[in-house]
């Protein structure tokens, strides 16, 4: 663990309790009560799964222009992390969606523009997954990396292109925040508490990344034949020894 | 071919290589138009045959064959594809560029062919009403182009990798779906007597950041090889 995971890991605790306190602290919605709460996990998921994939872009962008393998496994275990969380989105939207909008899903913009996120960059995981050479992957996966990033706009921007039934955003808007201040500041808290926990998972799948590189590379190393393995060093037994020929080049040189 | 061709010649001489090699397998037009034509037979069995709901639903059920058999047609595998080609092609000083607008050239002209063999089969077994007809004078061509762009996009980034057919699909489809909703929501404006520019202006938008994102990564996915 290095000194880093040792400060993160408790903050990140810490965090996320005193994001769970603020959450159960804040005021109720006036009119969903306490099933407004779930905002406390689905717009922070949300807002990872932005971030994820944004990281994703950064590093692909960064691999093509380094070539530095450090940017590929941050491109690689961000878009991992960002799935899962845009899953976590789709289903805590689903089950808020339940009894406040009758339906576990509607044909709403932004969730259809989530789904398609999703589905992208599942995709992008796939693509990895079908690359076997590591240098052909990293590439690859850069490049489409940067293109599935056109996704993040659409989704952010949806429900404001397009007639929606999700709310317009209330935080990342021009103005003041069209939230209750205290319901904003709980918010906040937990966005900060779950980017640590997004931190410490991000930070834990590139080690693991990193040893499975390099578990890779161990085995293929295992597989091959040393140099020079072809060529065997004739074995000089007893009966060579004693066969006549030797035995006359032995005499001569006696 | 050679390096001292210009990009144009090289282009018109791929395309003409990608076009002659499918008048020989006849993949596009005798495997895959005909495997759209038999899902455009099975549909109505599946959402029940009464004829004024497919009437109204047959023009969205033609759109989704057309991408989801469209993007089989684009992701296929070419002689042109294999590893030897690709070098040959390669050492010849052949532009990635070239390549790439070569293939999306040639896949958008089999595209809009295949369109044009469904087309036919959808208006017989569905018999919709199109008001805005004219219309699909534009939404064809803008459908084929753009999903021949993200198809040879997805086509370099999954080349030789196990799955490819798989694959392929599953990249393109996604990012697909601005031609869909384009192509349908087109009619249906017409229908309505709206105009339908802002679907086609998102769906050229669409296009052209497909267009730009094949060919501006071209020149990096021909390290690949």
């Amino acid at each position: 663990m290095t000194r880093t995971d040792r400060f993160l890991v408790p903050a990140a605790g810490v965090l996320v309790l005193a994001g769970l306190a603020a959450a159960l602290a804040a005021p109720p919605d006036r009119l969903q009560g306490n099933l407004q709460r779930l905002m406390y996990v689905h717009v922070p998921a949300a807002w990872l799964a932005y971030l994820s994939f944004g990281l994703t872009l950064a590093a692909s962008v960064a691999w093509l222009r380094r070539r530095h393998e450090r940017w590929d496994r941050l491109a690689a275990s961000a878009a991992e992390v960002g799935v899962f969380f845009t899953a976590l989105t789709i289903a805590l939207g689903a089950i808020w969606g339940k009894p406040v909008w009758g339906v576990w899903w509607t044909w709403d913009p932004r969730l259809v523009s989530t789904a398609v996120l999703l589905f992208v960059y599942l995709g992008y995981l796939a693509l990895r997954r079908a690359t076997v050479d590591p240098v052909q992957r990293a590439r690859r996966s850069a490049v489409f990396g940067i293109v599935a990033s056109v996704q993040i706009p659409v989704v952010h921007l949806s429900v404001l292109w397009w007639r929606s039934l999700h709310q317009p955003p209330t935080v990342l808007r021009p103005g003041d925040p069209t939230i209750d201040h205290v319901m904003l500041a709980a918010l906040l808290l937990n966005v900060v508490a779950f980017t640590a926990v997004f931190a410490v998972a991000l930070r834990l799948r590139m080690r693991l990344a990193r040893q499975d590189a390099e578990l890779a590379a161990a085995t293929t190393a295992l597989g091959r034949p040393l140099a020079g393995s072809a060529v065997t060093v004739p074995a000089l037994t007893a009966a060579a020894v004693t066969a006549p020929a030797v035995k006359k080049t032995i005499g001569d040189r006696t | 071919m050679n390096g001292s061709a210009g990009p144009g010649e090289q282009v018109r001489a791929l395309v003409g290589l990608h076009l002659a090699l499918e008048r020989r397998t006849g993949e596009a037009l005798l495997v895959v138009a005909p495997f759209g034509a038999v899902a455009l037979l099975l549909l109505p069995m599946a959402v029940g045959t009464d004829i004024p709901l497919l009437r109204q639903v047959g023009p969205g059920f033609y759109w989704l064959v057309v991408l989801l058999f469209g993007v089989m047609l684009t992701v296929r595998h070419t002689a042109e594809d294999g590893p030897g080609a690709q070098a040959l092609l390669a050492q010849c000083g052949v532009d990635p560029v070239a390549r790439a607008v070569a293939r999306v050239v040639a896949d958008a002209v089999l595209l809009l062919a295949f369109q044009l063999v469904l087309a036919p089969v959808a208006v017989a077994l569905y018999d919709p009403r199109i008001p805005g007809w004219p219309w699909l004078f534009a939404v064809l061509p803008l459908v084929a182009i753009g999903l021949a762009a993200l198809g040879a996009l997805a086509g370099a980034v999954s080349s030789g990798a196990p799955g490819r057919a798989l694959l392929g699909p599953l990249l393109v489809l996604p990012l697909a779906v601005p031609l869909l909703l384009g192509a349908t929501q087109v009619i249906e404006a017409a229908r309505y007597a709206r105009a339908p520019w802002p679907w086609l202006l998102l769906m050229g938008l669409a296009e052209l950041l497909a267009l730009l994102a094949t060919l501006l990564t071209a020149p990096s996915l021909e390290e690949t090889e």
